[in-house]
């Protein structure tokens, strides 16, 4: 990514240049190879379909004007189990033949697979609710907390002087305030609901990312590309944002990967408080509801969100690492 | 090592004199009215103007010789009349305004009495057809005529300045429409302060000067002593945790380190993965559903004996390990791969030798910085653990002050919170100057 600038150093004199292939591409070969890896793009691109479906079924309930299924208390199909662990037959009518008996049981079975909640509602649907609110926390609150990361980091490392010193001083004010206080903090002053949560989480995580970029700046500063680009009488936005920016742009991919199962993280903990999400389903309001009636003996729902927060953070978490590697040769978490 | 420390004691300054700034404009500036958040919309003015008057609302922000008062709403008549609507005989047009006919006494509609001996002022706009060298309204103050308004046309604004005597009721200010109508467009009601410097933030600074944080809204005690009594039970929760998981992630390291590139290493990582991402609350559900009542294990709610401890401790230090395992894996193993060890193997050591007694010290700078810097969040403890297993410290007092909007207690978390992490690092820096005398002379 050196700006096409050939690597001096690594292709001695008179030697054939080396087929040239760019950060990413190789990034890509080394990630592709992964059998890991390749899960974890499976699991998140079925997070993120779900995702899109749920915000389908949301705004079409919404444009139809009507109580999506998911939110109307249906008592009669109370605490139904998931539909591997229901018998087929139990509550088919009596009568008829065996084949009409057998696909009624199919389609009960089908109408609820992973079972009801206290208030007869579809965990199914509820679930992938919470997958399009996650979806949308870690989104929002990323396109609120790396641009500001960025562009302070950038400013900071370039221009040096007072701009660093102020900047310098916001991010170590922010940083010297314990994170989920801060975060409750800004979401009460924002009142309940997510934009409290997209508040509190965009504006309290930039920190790191504007401490990363910061020190690569400064190390990219004095480079021979920037020098030559400064010869040629450019200006500092272009040279930054043109130039340097290209060479960092890989951290910022990497606090994205690992910042957005830390943002559902503090999401389901706040929805779960009481002043997250307010009236949707949300992977928090669901932890919550399933916390009372686990005590009598409900526990599929709150198997389900387990397992499906465990499933995305964990995938996000192993490819923000595997990416850093492919990425960031110096910051190796494997293979030391 | 004292000019450095001097040196950090200095910069320390700006960061406080930050925290301070953040925590106002978080909780005065864009806050709204933390009298509203906190009594709803549903309380008497008197009660929004006394929460305010005890915290420091009701004053100009920053400075000012005006500051706003509840006892009149700022109205605008273009849309609504709030309190004006009960004023009998006016009549409310929408867009045209308040219309107050003629030869006739209106009391403005005051929420409660002003204050004795204050400077207030009245700011009117309005329209009102009166005949050359006569007034079109007056405005009175317990029966004497304060000023009186002119004929105007549209949008003419009359400001009148007064000062309420010994005492003065809430129908005292009166306007009395002596020709034609008066036809209101806006009103507004500003207290006039006797120092203009007695702003919101200097209130704020002299109650941090003192060290008093305020008041608690919803429990109706001083936030410090509050904060004095959770103390204790957010120590006895965050300590054993703490201590608890250093331990065990600092020994799983070691073998991690010790065994590198084998099962037992590879086992690990993947348990430390798997643990980092199951969620914090299902561990406590969980383990109180299965632990405590289901085997009945450990008491499930409250805060008796020791033995109420011993669960959460136990959630604590398993969601936690995760993290710190692979931070220390890391640490250990950055260490293992340098010079100096493979010149203690050359010399025939054994690798338990050199792993404890040459990494490990090597690696203890990086650990300690980290456990240093841990160490303030102990004081709120777990917020969620506190609240789940009803133990009356910092953690359960946060929460609990959140969903009440509980303004004070939250800033005084806030602070306190910041002016620890300060601290730590401020000892963190000390270690490090202490062991590197690099560091020192930069």
């Amino acid at each position: 990514m050196n700006d096409g600038l050939p690597d001096v150093e690594e292709s001695p004199a008179g030697a054939e240049p080396v087929a040239g292939r760019s950060l990413w591409g190789e990034a890509w070969q080394q990630l592709r190879g992964q059998r890991r890896v390749r899960a974890c793009l499976w699991i998140v691109g079925v997070f993120t379909a779900a995702a899109l479906y749920g915000e389908v079924v949301y705004r079409w309930h919404r444009y139809r004007d009507v109580t999506p299924a998911y939110q109307q208390s249906n008592l009669a199909a109370q605490y139904l189990p998931p539909s591997f662990l229901r018998h087929p037959w139990a509550g088919a009518p009596a009568d008829g033949s065996a084949g009409h008996r057998f696909l009624a049981g199919c389609r009960r079975l089908a109408q609820h697979p992973l079972g009801t909640d206290g208030l007869g509602r579809d965990v199914g649907q509820r679930l992938l609710q919470g997958a399009r609110i996650a979806f949308q926390v870690g989104i929002v609150t990323s396109l609120i907390a790396i641009p500001i990361g960025l562009l302070l980091g950038c400013l900071a490392g370039y221009f040096g002087g007072r701009t660093d010193d102020a900047i310098v001083w916001l991010y170590s004010t922010c940083a010297s305030i314990p994170g989920l206080l801060f975060i409750l903090a800004i979401a009460l002053v924002a009142g309940k609901g997510l934009l409290g949560v997209y508040l509190g989480i965009g504006l309290t995580t930039w920190v790191g990312l504007c401490r990363l970029i910061r020190g690569e700046v400064l190390k990219h500063k004095p480079q021979a590309y920037v020098l030559a680009a400064r010869a040629l009488g450019l200006g500092p936005g272009r040279i930054l944002f043109r130039h340097i920016l290209p060479n960092v742009f890989h951290l910022v991919i990497v606090a994205f990967t690992l910042r957005f199962p830390a943002a559902i993280g503090t999401e389901v903990f706040m929805s779960f408080l009481g002043i997250g999400v307010q009236g949707e389903p949300s992977w928090g309001v669901m932890i919550a509801n399933a916390r009372l009636r686990l005590w009598q003996g409900v526990w599929w729902e709150l198997a389900f969100v387990t397992l499906a927060i465990f499933l995305v953070v964990l995938a996000f978490n192993l490819l923000g690492d595997a990416l850093r590697d492919a990425l960031d040769p110096r910051l190796r978490t494997r293979e030391v | 090592m004292w000019r450095y420390i001097a040196r950090r004691l200095l910069q320390m300054i700006p960061t406080l004199i930050g925290v301070m700034v953040i925590t106002f404009v978080l909780f005065n500036v864009v806050g709204g009215s933390p009298a509203l958040m906190t009594l709803g919309p549903h309380v008497s003015p008197r009660a929004l103007e006394d929460f305010d008057e005890q915290r420091g609302f009701n004053k100009p922000l920053l400075w000012g010789w005006w500051a706003r008062t509840r006892a009149l709403a700022d109205q605008d008549f273009a849309r609504q009349a709030g309190a004006w609507r009960q004023v009998p005989g006016a009549e409310f047009t929408p867009p045209a305004g308040l219309r107050l006919p003629g030869r006739a006494a209106y009391v403005v509609p005051l929420a409660f009495a002003l204050r004795p001996d204050t400077a207030y002022r009245l700011t009117l706009r309005y329209r009102a057809a009166a005949p050359a060298g006569q007034p079109a309204a007056e405005v009175l103050l317990r029966g004497a005529v304060l000023q009186s308004l002119p004929g105007a046309a549209d949008g003419a604004a009359a400001r009148l300045d007064f000062r309420t005597g010994a005492q003065t009721g809430a129908t005292d200010l009166v306007i009395r429409v002596t020709a034609g109508a008066l036809e209101l467009r806006a009103a507004q009601l500003r207290r006039g302060m006797a120092n203009p410097f007695d702003s919101q933030f200097a209130f704020y600074l002299r109650q941090l000067a003192r060290l008093d944080f305020g008041v608690s809204s919803s429990l109706n005690q001083p936030v410090t002593r509050l904060l004095r009594q959770g103390v204790g039970p957010s120590l006895m929760l965050t300590v054993p945790i703490f201590c608890g998981q250093l331990a065990v992630a600092l020994l799983l390291a070691l073998v991690c380190a010790y065994y590198r590139d084998r099962w037992p290493d590879r086992v690990l990582v993947v348990a430390a993965v798997g643990l980092m991402s199951i969620n914090y609350l299902v561990w406590i559900v969980a383990g109180q559903y299965v632990l405590a009542y289901r085997w009945g294990w450990f008491p499930v709610w409250g805060f008796a004996s020791w033995r109420h401890l011993l669960l959460p401790v136990l959630v604590g230090v398993v969601s936690g390990v995760g993290v710190d395992l692979r931070f220390y894996r890391t640490i250990l193993l950055d260490e293992l791969y340098k010079d100096y060890v493979r010149t203690a193997y050359a010399k025939g050591l054994s690798p338990a030798g050199v792993l404890f007694k040459h990494v490990l010290r090597n690696a203890l700078i990086p650990i300690v910085t980290n456990v240093v810097i841990a160490l303030p969040f102990l004081y709120t403890g777990s917020l969620l653990l506190e609240s789940f297993f009803g133990i009356p410290g910092l953690g359960y007092l946060g929460v609990n002050a959140i969903n009440s909007s509980d303004v004070d207690v939250v800033r005084a978390l806030v602070f306190i919170g910041a002016g620890l992490f300060m601290v730590a690092n401020l000892l963190t820096d000390l270690c490090y100057a202490w062991l590197d005398p690099r560091v020192r002379l930069e």
